[in-house]
């Protein structure tokens, strides 16, 4: 057993090659995430049962199952049925890639609208009761009093959910596809040393997640600069 | 439903594999956890520093390297220390039961560090004050007073370490534990129904999950009952 420096040098830039693809996978399924996870939200304050129930149903599946077993039933599951293979969305499961983003997507959609509700559910309601006596609508008031507060109050949350939907993408490497943690199993295949090709991967990982991490914190800072100022 | 037939006892079998890997690292988990809490709370620097470096390791890792990593990596370790001693044994494996069990142990102990830290500090200092003031011994306050008021503290995200330890254990499918998924496959391999297959799979998990969820809101419950009266 001995740590190999020369494959590790070798190995990083080949490793870093598959960068791109995961941050393909995590900034499209962020985003198409986090509007799944508004439309959840609306659906769940709504306060009309018919659309408040089924949010809850998919918030309680998609949180209860393992999120590889979400991408083996879109990646090898739906291509069982014929009218899945017949439908426009087919170009788009057709490809491993295609079926991460949409498991992912899904997947990331359930938490990060239970993180949003959080943020809702912390306004306080003396602001919405001084938004109601100017006489706003309860539109205006969501816009104008909800909206900037609730943000602000998930942002945290928001950034740690970003940040396990990273390492998520990880899991894409079993369904073929070649990012990071895709390319460093095939080199170990090759190999076979997974110290050096795994333990430089996970600073790899924990690189990016430190970058994620700082970032967010900027925007946190940035959007508490007035809260900041009085306290 | 009837692609299901003859897989049930398969499936079952699996489902005894995922709840005797989910048991069996809830244990290893709270022993990491409070490793990870007693290292960070005490006076000693390098234990400190240490425990630090624990958490944003494992927090900023994907779960399937270090699943991998572990795996692999434990097999080449005990081969080379095997062969110290017989030069004759050419690989020692190492079951996927035991790797993936102690990985998913250590990434979600290093939540619960955290987790076990904040309930530790939690505990009001007032209580502790009341117990030294009538004249209890450390280790009596710690037994009658910290250990009753920290588990009802910890006790909503030790619920979310649960769910994650479960839905984790789905990943250990991927060096060859017999679990469900692992089913699911070799039953996909003779009847063709992927999509019906990993829905099962799927649906065993909920039940595992919704479980873990009911079991923990009635001990919140069974938790809240003295507090609640009082008000």
């Amino acid at each position: 057993m001995s740590f190999d420096l020369y494959l590790i040098v070798e190995s990083v830039p080949l490793m870093l090659s598959g960068i791109g693809i995961t941050l393909k996978l995590l900034v499209i399924s962020a985003f198409l995430g986090l509007l799944l996870a508004i439309l959840l939200l609306l659906m769940r304050i709504s306060g009309k049962w018919y659309l408040d129930w089924p949010a809850q149903v998919y918030i309680y599946v998609f949180r209860g199952t393992p999120i590889l077993v979400q991408i083996f039933i879109v990646y090898y599951g739906f291509p069982q049925f014929e009218f899945i293979r017949d439908s426009i969305f087919w170009p788009i499961l057709r490809e491993p890639a295609g079926c991460a983003i949409v498991a992912l997507s899904l997947n990331t959609g359930a938490y990060v609208s239970e993180i949003l509700r959080g943020g809702v559910l912390g306004v306080g309601k003396g602001l919405l009761e001084a938004g109601s006596a100017l006489g706003m609508s309860a539109r205006q008031k969501f816009i104008y009093i909800t909206t900037p507060i609730a943000v602000r109050l998930a942002l945290p949350a928001y950034s740690n959910d970003v940040i396990s939907l990273l390492k998520s993408t990880a899991l894409a490497s079993t369904i073929t596809i070649a990012d990071m943690t895709g390319i460093a199993r095939t080199i170990v295949a090759e190999t076979y040393a997974p110290y050096e090709i795994f333990i430089s991967m996970a600073i790899i990982y924990m690189a990016f997640t430190w970058v994620l991490q700082k970032s967010f914190g900027l925007i946190e800072g940035y959007l508490g600069r007035y809260a900041k100022r009085e306290a | 439903m009837e692609a299901l037939t003859g897989w049930w006892d398969d499936y079952a079998w699996g489902s005894l594999v995922v709840a005797k890997v989910f048991l069996t690292s809830i244990g290893l988990m709270v022993l990491f956890g409070l490793i990870g809490a007693g290292a960070k709370l005490s006076n000693i620097r390098i234990a400190q520093k240490l425990a630090g470096a624990y958490t944003v390791i494992f927090r900023g890792t994907p779960e399937i390297l270090v699943i991998l990593l572990l795996y692999f990596g434990s097999a080449i370790a005990l081969t080379s220390i095997t062969q110290m001693f017989d030069p004759e044994v050419k690989f020692v494996d190492v079951p996927p039961f035991w790797a993936g069990t102690f990985a998913i142990a250590i990434i979600v102990g290093s939540y619960a560090t955290e987790t076990f830290r904040g309930a530790f500090l939690g505990v009001s200092p007032g209580s502790i004050e009341a117990a030294r003031a009538l004249g209890m011994s450390p280790l009596q306050t710690f037994i009658y007073i910290r250990i009753p008021e920290m588990w009802r503290i910890a006790l909503p995200p030790f619920g979310n370490h649960m769910l994650s330890l479960i839905k984790d254990t789905a990943l250990i499918s991927i060096i060859g534990l017999n679990e469900t998924l692992f089913v699911a496959k070799q039953a996909i391999a003779t009847t063709n129904k992927p999509f019906t297959m990993y829905i099962f799979v799927g649906l065993i998990y909920l039940a595992f999950s919704s479980a873990i969820t009911l079991s923990v809101m009635g001990l919140e419950k069974f938790g809240k009952r003295t507090t609640e009266g009082a008000r």
